[in-house]
């Protein structure tokens, strides 16, 4: 069980998350819906305390003054002053906003740098998972990062993340720019690797449509607050989601 | 023929000189301006273990480069990382430490020729009619080695694999349970390793002077910079180039225009191709 509860975000007097709570099973996917700016990304970096290193730099560069307050329990651990690095270790690891593959590492090499939390055996045997549902990347081993298509790249990340053997994966916008074709292809191997897999999954995106049906349970962020929550077929139902989420 | 062999002498040595200092830049973005005094400091080190204390040689040597291992990660431990992510505040906190200790070797007596390491093979041989001593042939080796372990480190190791993470994309590193704090210290030891490892192998062509910090730190700026900062095929290509240069201007016009060679390099990259050979700007965008 993973659990957010009362998160607050402040980038100096801007509040870009106001009193969000999400919680997500261990067997569960949870979507996180909202327009550019709701706080989706804040959100994910919160998850996962990217927000602490970014908070740091932004310290040590005199930037902005970032304020967390709320609390994140992993399986009754309190996360929320944990690093990013000891998160992964709990097994919590995000597959950040925007792909961002190694570009001039092999897509093999890129994920061989994704298991440095795994031991060989285990190495092994994700490398051949991630072979199997993402077909195409095996043909690609050798090719660079940043000669990957979008798809491709996409893919990748989420092998990466894979990599490091996650029981709560965190996807930021997985779908963001892809094709139709590759978006239904992606969700589709989301649900399966939190069937094949026992990963828990929390997925944000800015277009419900394509996520939805493969949804336990959903959040709909506006301005930094959770405003609608419920089980997908409730937020399908709910006038207010329906009209600015599906255009109907 | 003579022009050859010392180029590829000379380019090799400059390899040498930039590979601890790229490495440290391309992992942590930290530009270890005290890179030189930990070159001349291994070299100090080296040889009071040997004379001093009266070790073997190749246990002295040993010993330096563990000695410059401890003090490269613990300079990023007590004072680089409070600065982290202000270029210009690294830049005078390590350049400060690399100051305090050359001057301090040298107000410690550091100068002359009186300090010497023994070359590891004495004598020379010939080498397609030119004569090269066996140090030199040394420092060729040693350079290949190095290029050729530090391949096989970041491709095939978990550690050097890491390392190649954060250098490219630090946020992506950290999601996946790489922590930089502990890479930054790795990639300071080891990159104060490279150095020693420098000085250890050169010093015995000449002695042991202060000012050898002062034109290592510039050969290993130019070269990094001409090579684009943080790439280490780059840099290795920028060796030769500068190298080469270095050679042909010593045959051809003046042996004190060398040093000249590394900072018109520096000049003219900065006006036409300020990412350098292989700098990361814009080169792989990402794709949306």
């Amino acid at each position: 069980m993973f659990e957010a509860r009362g998160l607050m975000v402040f980038y100096e007097n801007m509040l870009a998350l106001n009193n969000v709570s999400v919680a997500c099973g261990a067997d569960q996917i949870i979507g996180v819906f909202g327009a550019n700016s709701a706080g989706k990304s804040t959100l994910m970096y919160t998850l996962s305390g990217i927000m602490l290193d970014i908070q740091k730099k932004e310290e040590m560069a005199g930037g902005e003054r970032i304020t967390m307050r709320g609390e994140i329990i992993y399986n009754g651990r309190d996360m929320m002053r944990l690093k990013p690095s000891e998160r992964a270790k709990a097994g919590i690891v995000l597959c950040p906003e925007r792909r961002r593959i190694f570009p001039e590492s092999t897509v093999l090499e890129n994920l061989m740098i994704g298991a440095y939390l795994a031991d060989s055996r285990r190495t092994a045997q994700t490398l051949e998972y991630v072979f199997t549902i993402f077909a195409p990347l095996k043909r690609l081993s050798k090719r660079l990062g940043g000669f990957l298509s979008g798809g491709e790249q996409q893919m990748l990340a989420i092998g990466r993340a894979l990599m490091a053997q996650p029981k709560q994966l965190l996807l930021d916008e997985p779908l963001l720019g892809l094709s139709p074709v590759v978006q239904y292809l992606l969700v589709k191997s989301i649900k399966e690797i939190r069937d094949q897999r026992n990963t828990a999954i929390i997925v944000s995106e800015q277009y419900a449509r394509p996520v939805m049906p493969i949804i336990d349970y959903g959040y709909i962020l506006e301005n930094g607050a959770s405003v609608v929550a419920g089980t997908n077929r409730e937020l399908m139902d709910n006038p207010d989601v329906r009209s600015a989420y599906f255009g109907s | 023929m003579e022009i050859v062999i010392y180029g590829i002498i000379n380019s090799i040595t400059l390899t040498l000189m930039a590979l601890g200092f790229s490495l440290v830049y391309g992992v942590s973005r930290l530009p270890n301006f005290a890179h030189g005094a930990l070159y001349v400091l291994t070299g100090y080190l080296a040889w009071l273990l040997l004379n001093r204390v009266g070790l073997y040689y190749p246990l002295a040597i040993i010993g330096a480069l563990a000695l410059t291992g401890i003090i490269g990660a613990a300079m990023y431990y007590f004072v680089l990382v409070r600065i982290r992510g202000m270029p210009i505040s690294e830049i005078i906190a390590s350049y400060a430490i690399g100051l305090a200790i050359l001057e301090g070797l040298r107000w410690g007596g550091l100068k002359g020729g009186t300090f010497t390491l023994p070359p590891f093979i004495e004598g020379s041989t010939q080498l397609f009619g030119v004569s090269v001593d066996y140090q030199r042939l040394i420092v060729v080796a040693a350079g290949l080695l190095l290029i050729g372990g530090l391949w096989l480190f970041v491709s095939k190791t978990k550690l050097g694999l890491a390392l190649k993470g954060i250098a490219q994309d630090e946020r992506a590193a950290l999601t996946l349970g790489i922590d930089s704090d502990r890479m930054a210290v790795v990639s300071m030891a080891l990159g104060s390793v490279l150095a020693g490892i420098a000085a250890l192998v050169l010093f015995p062509l000449g002695s042991i002077v202060v000012e050898a910090g002062y034109q290592v730190l510039i050969m290993a700026v130019a070269v990094c910079i001409v090579g684009g900062l943080g790439s280490w095929n780059g840099a290795i290509l920028a060796s030769f180039l500068i190298g080469f240069a270095q050679i042909l201007t010593v045959s051809f016009i003046a042996t004190h225009f060398q040093v000249v060679v590394a900072l018109v390099a520096i000049v003219v990259t900065l006006i036409s191709r300020p990412s350098g050979l292989f700098g990361r700007q814009k080169e792989l965008e990402e794709r949306v």
